[in-house]
């Protein structure tokens, strides 16, 4: 193991390091503010890297719409066969060279850095050096509070009651910011479900509510910092997505809806630039029908 | 050993049911783990590990079995069908 995580060690401490110097002549070398920081950039710069795959996935589920009989094709052709289904669909996805799925890889490269990250604030905890992080840099940074915690504390390792409130804020912080990243991506930004998703729809339901729970049985053991880093990468998730959905919803979702509705009533208020507008009016709902099953279907027999 | 990997590997599942949109191979790359350990031990390991690797933004995705003369929709349609003559023939 030591061969993958200590170049991580490297990276993550020498990030943080980095960032450290960066802001230490605006905050002073051994603020909490700036110990804190350096955390939160090192999500900041983590997520920037990870944007252009977000914008890529966003851009093949965009290109779903143009699939969309195929898909309801195969649906109805294998739906006794879901194994059969799933492969004609991937299949499908292949031919046209687009995948609305995202890919585990990125996903689960997180989790070492996740890692990586916990073993240095551990080590801070403990006077253990790892990777740049070490040295003058070590005792201040065992030293920098956050809004009075130590980073390096954890609610069950530590008796000092500003830690445990500190720790129980950010966990509720934490839970809060996926709750409501994963309703709104449910209520807003999903095409509506047919009944095949519905099994799908009562899972996701079930994590919305078991998120904050495995969220606080794993959060008491994780020093202050992991749970800086933990928090600052919800909020981007929720804020990019916040984003998404207002700006470029998928197709047949309520939010989709929701901007048609918008510009519609706007294309009528301009009165001057009505034609042009309401061309584009015209043919984006036609896209929207073909998301609906139940036209399809009739079609189709 | 392979128990206690299966289990991580359904435990990951069932902890990014809703996080992770799902893999953009058939089956999933948890899937993959759990049948390529199961039938090939460390060797399994290994080939799931690689897996993952292809699962990247700039892979194509698609049908990917560990082995496709076992595990496709396909072949397993035939097997039913087939033991269901038997049965009928009884």
């Amino acid at each position: 193991m030591g061969f993958i995580l200590n170049p991580l060690y490297n990276i993550v401490s020498g990030v943080i390091v980095f960032i450290h110097k960066l802001l230490s002549p605006i905050f002073g070398a051994n603020s909490g503010v700036t110990w804190s920081l350096s955390i939160v950039g090192l999500v900041v710069l983590i997520r920037i890297i990870l944007i252009p795959l977000f914008v890529k996935q966003i851009k093949s589920q965009r290109a779903m719409t143009a699939l969309q009989p195929h898909m309801k094709e195969i649906q109805k052709k294998y739906k006794d066969d879901r194994q059969k289904q799933s492969e004609e669909m991937m299949k499908l996805y292949k031919d046209h060279k687009t995948n609305p799925l995202a890919s585990c890889f990125p996903i689960l490269a997180q989790a070492p850095i996740f890692f990586a990250l916990f073993t240095v604030l551990n080590g801070i905890a403990h006077n253990k050096p790892h990777g740049f992080l070490k040295g003058e840099y070590l005792v201040s940074a065992a030293q920098a509070k956050f809004f009075g915690a130590p980073i390096s504390e954890t609610f069950l390792g530590s008796e000092m009651v500003t830690v445990k409130i500190v720790t129980v804020i950010l966990i509720a912080f934490m839970s809060g910011t996926t709750f409501t990243t994963q309703r709104q991506l449910m209520v807003k930004g999903m095409p509506k479900m047919d009944s095949s998703n519905n099994m799908m729809l009562q899972q996701q339901k079930i994590m919305l509510y078991l998120f904050p729970v495995i969220f606080a049985i794993s959060g008491v053991n994780f020093p202050v910092g992991v749970l800086i880093y933990w928090s600052t990468t919800n909020l981007w998730t929720w804020g990019q997505q916040f984003y998404v959905i207002k700006r470029n919803p998928t197709p047949g979702s309520p939010a989709y809806e929701e901007l048609q509705r918008k510009r519609a009533h706007k294309a009528k208020s301009d009165g001057g630039h009505v034609e042009g507008i309401d061309q584009n009016e015209a043919t984006e709902p036609e896209v929207l029908g073909q998301r609906q099953q139940p036209k399809k279907k009739k079609k189709k027999k | 050993m392979r128990k206690i990997l299966t289990a991580l590997v359904r435990a990951y599942q069932v902890a990014t049911t809703n996080i992770a949109p799902r893999c953009k191979y058939y089956p999933s790359c948890s899937h993959y783990a759990i049948t390529a350990i199961g039938r090939y031990g460390f060797k399994g390991i290994a080939m799931a590990t690689w897996r993952i690797v292809r699962c990247n933004p700039w892979s194509e995705g698609g049908v990917d079995y560990v082995d496709a003369h076992l595990d496709c929709a396909d072949v397993k349609n035939f097997i039913h069908n087939n033991e269901k003559e038997v049965v009928g023939a009884n």
